[in-house]
């Protein structure tokens, strides 16, 4: 079945149907069922749900991440209330964007807003091909920009590195089970991925270097950049 | 949506959208710092997947050497294992 050419402006249709008659993501899962159904339903319940998401299209989805996403997270509070972030997120499963849309977000935009990569590296990990998901992903294991994160034991500091690593390694992230991706390095023994190179050179130097870092403590202040 | 934040100083100022938040993520106030810090998550990384790789070459050279054992000699060692975990659980059930 082929994505319709309009876009229904609430999610009725898409509930209802349980995406038996739209296109499924690229990595063969239904865009419907792809998040709980309890975080579902209190997506669809919610203030921002209903104020925000309706009839908005993939060019919108930039104006409300700019405006309303501070932080990233699943679910908050004792109602669990869902975060504007996993709002939107619902959305853009619903809207199903094509790749040129999530270039654009994560390239251009991702380097003006920081939360608008945020979104797109996380609708990317839930909706993408393993192979597509560590080739788009780990570019971003660079970005070292501050983000929110709102979880169950209040807001923390985390980073964007930190963020996509998390999108990489982890099973459930913001109040979603992430589906299970083939290891990085079956993919690398059926050649449909190089080996990382870290950006910081090669390996073998780093894990000497390393030893030294983390003796010298944790801090990370006294030796920014002594070893430039 | 925003009203109810838990982690809300005061509502008051709510024109300074980043005033609403305990947290502050602006970014590069310490650019040296930051990059400091960045390079050793990212070293924890790699040092996490060096870790991962030697572990599993580490279980396939056991598993090599103990298909190489004779049949005794595996016993031999099952019956040592074996006898280690029983006292292990013998001198733990003493102390309780």
């Amino acid at each position: 079945m082929s994505k319709p050419t309009f876009h229904r402006a609430d999610e009725r249709r898409f509930l209802d149907e349980r995406g038996s008659s739209g296109p499924l993501a690229p990595n063969g899962l239904n865009p419907a069922t792809i998040m709980e159904k309890a975080v579902r339903e209190r997506i669809v319940d919610s203030y921002f749900y209903k104020e925000q998401c309706f009839g908005v299209n993939e060019a919108d989805i930039v104006d409300r991440v700019v405006e309303h996403v501070d932080f990233i997270g699943g679910v908050s509070g004792i109602a669990q209330k869902p975060t504007p972030f996993l709002c939107l997120a619902f959305k853009l499963l619903q809207l199903a964007p094509g790749d040129d849309v999530l270039a654009e977000y994560l390239q251009f935009g991702g380097e003006k807003f920081k939360y608008l990569r945020a979104l797109a590296v996380f609708y990317v990990r839930l909706t993408r091909t393993d192979k597509a998901v560590f080739e788009t992903l780990e570019p971003f294991l660079e970005d070292r920009r501050k983000l929110r994160r709102k979880g169950r034991d209040g807001t923390t500091l985390t980073f964007m590195d930190v963020f996509v690593d998390d999108l990489l390694t982890k099973d459930r992230v913001c109040a979603t089970s992430l589906w299970k991706m083939r290891k990085r390095d079956i993919l690398e023994d059926l050649e449909l991925l190089e080996p990382r190179v870290s950006p910081l050179g090669a390996l073998e130097d780093l894990l000497e270097e390393e030893d030294e870092i983390i003796q010298d403590g944790e801090g990370g202040e006294a030796n920014g950049d002594g070893h430039e | 949506w925003e009203s109810d934040n838990d982690d809300a100083g005061n509502n008051s100022d709510s024109s300074q959208p980043n005033k609403k938040h305990t947290v502050d993520d602006t970014d590069d106030l310490d650019p040296a710092a930051e990059y400091a810090a960045w390079k050793l998550r990212e070293l924890k990384r790699l040092r996490r997947e060096r870790d991962a790789i030697e572990a599993r070459e580490r279980d396939l050279v056991e598993l090599e050497r103990r298909r190489n054992l004779t049949e005794e000699e595996r016993r031999a060692e099952d019956d040592a294992h074996v006898a280690a975990q029983r006292e292990e659980k013998e001198s733990r059930g003493k102390m309780a």
